[in-house]
Formats: C-alpha cells, sequence, structure tokens
C-alpha cells in the first residue's frame, strides 16, 4: 500500500501538563508513525492502563484507521479523543491538507466563538466581560449565581435575571449570552428559570440540571422556548439520540476532551436530521481548540465553539507553544487553521 | 424568470449578469439578492486551489430497452484530476440527467474537495428537499467529489473514512437464481466452494390488500424451500419487495421466524413508518429496509422508532458517499446495522463498498447478480479492467488506490449509448388493477 509505513503508527506517549498561572491541567498525546510524522491530541487526564491499551490498539497500525483503532478505545473515552485527534493530524499532514478538508469541508471560512466568563459575583463577571471583548470576544457562558439550596424559588430567579440584565445593559446588543447552570440546578428550578427568561434572548441555557431524567427535562423543554443546551458529560451518542427524539435538546455540548472528532462528527450527524447544532463543550488546552476548529469547518451543523479565555501571560505563552495562535477572536469569530493535519506546530520542548 | 426584478429593478438584472427581455418577473418578495453566487469566494484562502472545470453527464443503456440506463457523471478539474460518480435511478433515467445538470451552477468553478458544502447547497439550496430524483443526482455528483478528494489526498476513500474495519474486503451477497430444490443445492455447492456466506431470494407472485391462504402458504414454502436447500451454515435473506400490505406481511414474516432469516426486507411501502413498525413488533425476524429512502432525514423516523434492525440505504439515492457515512453514523448511535442496498451500475457499487468498510455497524453488502457473473458483469469487467462487485473468498476486496480505485473512459461507455428512459415493469392484479413488485 502507498505510504504504509509512513502512516504506521510505531509509538504513542502522553504528556500531562499544567498552566503554570490558572493551573488548568491536560494531557497531551504524541502519536508517532514509522516514517516519521507525529500527529497530537489531547484528553483531560490519561491513565496509565489508558495509555497502554492505545498502544496495544495503534501501534503497528495505519493511521488512516482512525475509526477502528478509536472502537477499541471506547471505554476509555479521554483516550479515544486524543488518539483519534493525533490520527487524523497525522492523515493531514501525509496528505498535506488541513484536516477539515480531508473531512469534507470547508464549510464555513471562520468559526464563532462562545467562552466563559469568570467570577463569583456580578461585579467579577462584568470585568471579566469587560476584558474579554477587548480580546474579541463577542459571545459569554455566563454562570448562574451559586445556589444556597435546591428549589430557592424567586429570589434565585430574579438574581440570575438581574445577573444577565446587568450584563447585557454594560454589553450592547453585539453581544451574545449564554447561560450555564453547570448541571446543578434542579429540574424545577431550571423549569423556572428557562421560562422567566425566554423573553431575554439567551442563545441557550446550558446544563442547567443533570442528564439523568428524561421526564424531569421535558418538563423544562415542554414549559419554556429558551433553548436548552445539554451533554458535556455525555459519551454515547445514543444518549443525544435519545435527548433528540424527546425534544428536550436544542444545542449538543458534547466535550472534546471525551470524544474527539470521530465521536462528535457522529453527533452531529445524529443532530442534522433534527435540524439541531452542535456546539462543542471545549476548557482544556489549545491542541482541542485546533481539533474543534476543523471540526467546526467539516460540520454542516456547527453553531459556536467554546474556548476557554487565558488571561495570565505565563499561561498564554504555554498555550501558544501548542497550539500557535488560534485563540485569538476577531470580532467574536476564530480563523481556521490552513496548514497540513491540524495546522499547529507543537514545540515539543514543553512536552516533558 | 427573474424573481428579484421584483425587488430591485433593472439593477439586479445587471448584477446577476443574465438579461431580461422585459419588466415583468415572477414576483417573490421573499428572494434574497444574490450573494457569493457560485460559492466559491467565500472560501479563498481556506479551500483548495482546485476547480471543477466540466461535468458530463452520461446515460448508458447496456440494451436499448433497459429500464435501468446508468446514469454515470464525470467531473473535471483545472488539475487535471477526474472523478466519476453514479446516480442511476430505475426507470427515471432522464429525469437525473437533467436534475444534474440543474445542479451545474452549483458545481462548475467551484472547489471539489468540500463535499459536505456543496451536498448541504444541493440539498438546501435545492428548496424542494429530498425525492429520489434529486437524491440521485447529488449521489452521482457527491461519489464523483469523493473520487476526485481520494485523488488529490492520495488515499483510497475508505481510508480517508477511518477503516477499514475488516483488511479482507467487505462480506456480500449475491441473489438466488434457483427454482428449485436441485438448482438451489446445486447453489449450495458453488456457494461453499468460493466462500460465499450469504443470499437472497424474493417471495413469489403478487400479493393483494388481504391474502388467501393458499397464496400466504406459497411464499412460506418458497421460503422454507430456500433455507432447508442452502443449509443453515449460509445466511438467507428475503426481500418482499413491499409486495405485501402489511397486514399480509404480518402474517408470512410470524410463520417464517422458524427459518431464522438474515432479515426479511421491505415487507411493506416505506413511506409510513408506524406500518412497518406494526410488522416488526409482531415478530422477531429482524426487518431492514431504506433503499428508497433519502439523505439521513429519510432514515430519522425508522431509528429513533427502533422500527428496524439493518438498514439497507442506496449510495446512488440517499445523497452518495456523504449521505450513506450520515445514515450509517445515525443507524449505529441505535445499533442498527447496514446492508447497503446496489442494484445499478459499477461505480456506485465500488463506491458503496468504500463506505462499508469504514463502518463499524456493517453487515453485508448487496449486489444485483448471481453466483455466476452474467453479460452485466463481463460489461463491467470490460469497462473498469477488474471483475468489479465481484466477491474473492466472499468478500468484495478493497481497493488499494486513490479515490474510488478505478478507471474508466468516456469511449468504453460508447459502445452503450442512451437508450432513453423506460419505464420500471409493470404488473397487475387479475382484476386489471395495479400490483406490486
Amino acid at each position: 500500500m502507498p505510504g504504509n509505513t509512513e502512516l504506521a503508527i510505531s509509538e504513542i506517549k502522553a504528556y500531562a501538563l499544567r498552566e503554570p498561572v490558572s493551573r488548568r491541567g491536560y494531557t497531551v498525546v504524541e502519536v508517532q508513525t514509522k516514517g516519521g510524522l507525529a500527529g497530537y491530541g489531547e484528553c483531560a487526564a490519561a491513565a496509565p492502563e489508558a495509555l497502554a491499551l492505545a498502544r496495544q490498539a495503534a501501534v503497528g497500525q495505519a493511521a488512516t484507521s482512525y475509526e477502528v483503532i478509536g472502537r477499541q478505545l471506547a471505554a476509555n473515552p479521554g483516550m479515544q479523543a486524543a488518539v483519534g485527534m493525533a490520527l487524523l493530524d497525522v492523515v493531514g499532514k501525509f496528505t498535506k491538507a488541513p484536516v477539515f478538508q480531508v473531512l469534507g469541508g470547508p464549510t464555513r471560512n471562520k468559526a464563532r466563538a462562545l467562552t466563559p466568563l469568570d467570577g463569583a459575583s456580578d461585579a467579577e463577571l462584568m470585568a471579566a466581560m469587560k476584558r474579554a471583548r477587548e480580546a474579541g470576544h463577542r459571545a459569554f457562558l455566563v454562570p448562574a449565581p451559586t445556589s444556597v439550596a435546591p428549589n430557592q424559588g424567586q429570589a434565585f430567579v430574579k438574581a440570575t435575571r438581574s445577573r444577565l440584565e446587568k450584563l447585557r445593559a454594560e454589553a450592547g446588543t453585539d453581544i451574545d449570552f449564554v447561560l450555564d447552570g453547570g448541571g446543578r440546578l434542579t429540574p424545577g428550578d431550571s423549569a423556572s428559570l428557562a421560562a422567566e427568561l425566554e423573553r431575554f434572548h439567551l442563545l441557550w441555557f446550558d446544563e442547567p440540571c443533570r442528564v439523568s431524567n428524561l421526564a424531569a427535562l421535558h418538563k423544562i423543554a415542554s414549559e419554556t422556548v429558551t433553548p436548552l443546551g445539554f451533554g458535556r458529560r455525555v459519551h454515547q451518542s445514543g444518549a443525544f439520540q435519545d435527548l433528540l427524539r424527546e425534544q428536550v435538546i436544542d444545542v449538543l455540548r458534547p466535550s472534546l476532551a471525551l470524544n474527539g472528532l470521530s465521536q462528535l462528527r457522529r453527533m452531529a450527524a445524529l443532530a442534522e436530521p433534527y435540524y439541531t447544532a452542535i456546539a462543542p463543550h471545549h476548557e482544556g488546552g489549545p491542541i482541542a481548540t485546533a481539533a474543534a476548529l476543523h471540526l467546526a469547518a467539516s460540520l454542516p451543523n456547527f453553531f459556536i465553539q467554546q474556548v476557554p479565555f487565558t488571561e495570565a501571560a505565563e499561561d498564554r505563552a504555554m498555550r501558544a507553544k501548542l497550539g500557535g495562535a488560534l485563540e485569538k477572536p476577531v470580532d467574536g469569530f476564530l480563523t481556521l487553521p490552513t496548514g497540513p493535519g491540524l495546522g499547529i506546530v507543537v514545540d515539543r520542548g514543553v512536552l516533558v | 424568470m427573474k424573481r428579484r426584478q421584483f425587488f430591485s429593478g433593472a439593477a439586479g438584472a445587471v448584477l446577476t449578469g443574465r438579461s431580461v427581455s422585459a419588466g415583468v418577473s415572477c414576483g417573490c418578495a421573499l428572494a434574497p439578492p444574490p450573494q457569493n453566487p457560485l460559492g466559491a469566494d467565500a472560501f479563498r484562502g481556506v479551500g483548495s486551489r482546485l476547480k471543477i472545470t466540466s461535468m458530463k453527464v452520461f446515460g448508458v443503456s447496456l440494451t436499448p430497452d433497459s429500464d435501468r440506463p446508468f446514469v454515470f457523471v464525470k467531473l473535471e478539474t483545472d488539475g487535471g484530476v477526474i472523478g466519476w460518480g453514479e446516480g442511476t435511478l430505475e426507470g427515471k433515467a432522464g429525469a437525473v440527467m437533467a436534475c444534474m445538470q440543474d445542479f451545474r451552477d452549483f458545481v462548475i468553478g467551484s472547489d471539489p474537495m468540500q463535499v459536505e458544502h456543496h451536498w448541504q447547497s444541493m440539498y438546501v439550496q435545492s428548496f424542494y428537499r429530498a425525492g429520489p430524483v434529486m437524491g440521485s443526482a447529488i449521489s452521482g455528483i457527491d461519489q464523483a467529489m469523493w473520487d476526485i478528494r481520494g485523488k488529490v489526498l492520495g488515499l483510497p476513500v475508505y481510508q480517508l473514512l477511518g477503516g477499514p474495519f475488516d483488511g479482507r474486503g467487505v462480506r456480500g451477497y449475491y441473489h438466488v437464481d434457483g427454482q428449485n430444490r436441485d438448482q438451489l443445492q446445486k447453489l449450495r455447492g458453488t456457494a461453499l466452494q468460493m466462500g460465499v456466506s450469504c443470499f437472497k431470494t424474493g417471495i413469489p407472485g403478487y400479493y393483494e390488500w388481504i391474502e388467501t391462504s393458499r397464496n400466504i402458504d406459497r411464499a412460506v414454502k418458497s421460503m422454507q424451500m430456500v433455507r432447508e436447500a442452502l443449509g443453515p451454515d449460509i445466511d438467507v435473506a428475503v426481500d418482499f419487495h413491499a409486495k405485501t400490505s402489511p397486514s399480509v406481511a404480518s402474517v408470512i414474516v410470524k410463520e417464517v421466524e422458524p427459518l431464522n432469516l438474515l432479515f426479511v426486507e421491505e415487507p411493506c411501502p416505506p413511506e409510513n413508518v408506524k406500518a412497518m413498525a406494526r410488522i416488526a413488533r409482531r415478530s422477531t425476524t429482524p426487518i431492514a429496509t431504506g433503499e428508497r429512502l433519502i439523505a439521513s432525514y429519510g432514515t430519522r423516523e425508522l431509528i429513533e422508532m427502533g422500527v428496524v434492525d439493518i438498514l439497507q440505504t442506496d449510495i446512488n439515492h440517499v445523497g452518495g458517499i456523504t449521505g450513506l457515512w450520515k445514515v450509517a453514523a445515525c443507524a449505529d448511535a441505535s445499533g442498527i446495522s447496514m446492508a447497503p442496498h446496489a442494484c445499478e451500475g459499477p461505480i456506485g457499487g465500488l463506491a458503496t463498498i468504500h463506505v462499508d468498510g469504514a463502518m463499524p455497524n456493517f453487515l453485508v453488502q448487496e449486489i444485483c447478480s448471481g453466483v455466476v457473473a452474467g453479460p452485466k458483469e463481463k460489461v463491467w469487467e470490460e469497462w473498469l479492467g477488474f471483475p468489479a462487485m465481484r466477491m474473492v473468498n466472499g468478500r468484495f476486496p478493497l481497493s488499494q488506490k486513490p479515490g474510488l480505485g478505478f478507471e474508466l473512459t468516456e469511449e468504453a461507455l460508447k459502445k452503450y449509448p442512451f437508450g432513453g428512459t423506460k419505464p420500471m415493469a409493470r404488473v397487475f392484479h387479475r382484476d386489471g388493477s395495479v400490483a406490486e413488485w
């Protein structure tokens, strides 16, 4: 087979990294081939057993067999995700094409970005929004106020509404918001909040409660037109099948670190005949950001990509060494990487 | 017809570069002003530099009266790379050929690498969605773009898709071509010798809304005979071809449970999912359908209602490689297997093998041929230089060449000029009313 040797996987390594200031941690997975190509992927953390399984599944196989290898790692979602990204990086480098082109794109020429605002109080969130706007962001994930007790009723609803109204008053009309419930609210609080905020026109209400009880989700979805996002902890695409069939989801929010490109593409394919989009969750490192941009540019039903907002100069420097300058939005949109593979040049000095 | 005349007057005609003889417009006030006219400019800098320079559509009739002339499409690029695809639609060749031509403005001048974008553009921006004619036209163009993509990227399409799951090839089945027990037993011998592990047969006759005991027995006995003669170690599938109503199918399918069929195909027509569900829930026999369903939109309800065990999506109708891959991905999430349909020409057949090879939920691949190659298969070999869609040890081999893995010349097709569209065979009940086969 042409290129067989070049594509044959010879080694897989994992590097647990931590940003110096934010202390954000993620693991970079490196795949090497006999032909000297290297590909990179990322997940939250990699257990030694998962790495051993990945080696067992992949070494000696062609990087093009990314679906086959991924399937064998299904019980280890993070490793499956990271290896999958790395294999597509290799395939792209071998074909001298960006990954989005290998996957049938581009379907768009830039990708809309969403970034979380960090802060405990309204004042902190306002300040965070100012900084993120200056950095080019135009859409923000806003945490719901910390709940003091379940079923908090009107006080909680009012506090949330007040938080959002302050942000919008400050931001004007060209800024959009996603309310982040963090999966922490009760279905009752979620439903009240979603109904109360209908006319605020959130982009959507994200992960209001846990995805554990379809009947509870039905209650929220049937009482409101506020779009609902779910799925940051979902790994099985069948779970999205249920949420779509039951008409309780407006935005699929699967995590990049948990699913990687292959699984996310499958989830997006599931959502397409429901006229529903995917907006991947991502709070890890810059290699997954690169992978996310390729995904965005290969899917028809991509809406927005969550990216971390990194403020400390030391953290930014570290991310730049891994992923270049991909996390700088221009007027709310990220630029697509157009180099071969994931389009990033990893400074191996960071991988220790 | 200049719809936007209604909005913008004479300036519109200048902008779109087409002249309008008089100021009369067909007048859709909702029509937007033209934007990024043939697609390409929006992707400058992120797309490839390759451009499609021509699209040629071929109707190919192996015999002048063929009811399913092959519809092939060839795309040429400014880089010299060419791609072939197929959109054969039984009984509607002329319509598909015309529909492909209708897509000319979507195709010429565009970047063949961004196949997903063009798929969306053809499907969504046609306004009238889906349908077998448009689905088949998109299928052909999509396959041709994938052929180009593979050639440009230097990999067989199944490798671009992340496969192969089985390097030995993809398991296939032929159609039963025996009429009686002796012929079927001989077929068993041939199959075992050739390593073929699966066959499909049909059910005799045509069926009315409700059937007589005699006709039900005849159907059951014919299936029993095939099952017994082929033996327990060869899988048998039965195509009802939607000849039966849900009521009649339910009775027959119940009777054949002890035969452990691989699947029963199209026990009723495919538009009404709940009707098919009624058959499925009253039997343990796996139910398969899907060859007439277009895009992943077409199979959504079947999948979410858990009606079928197996989908038989056809790469020449569903929307090509892109469409088939998506249906398989949706099916996989619900534990549904894929047994793609193939009853047309060799290009779609070869294309479907690539997608099969990259499916985790692949079961078996059809080819509408017998265990012994006939005249049709000889022509295919003459065109392509190898025995296309013939199994080796029960499997269709995977190509090692980039793209779809074959070469075809326009010259080779000239011996079989388009004989025009011919209807599929029509059958009638004893009282002259319309029957299905």
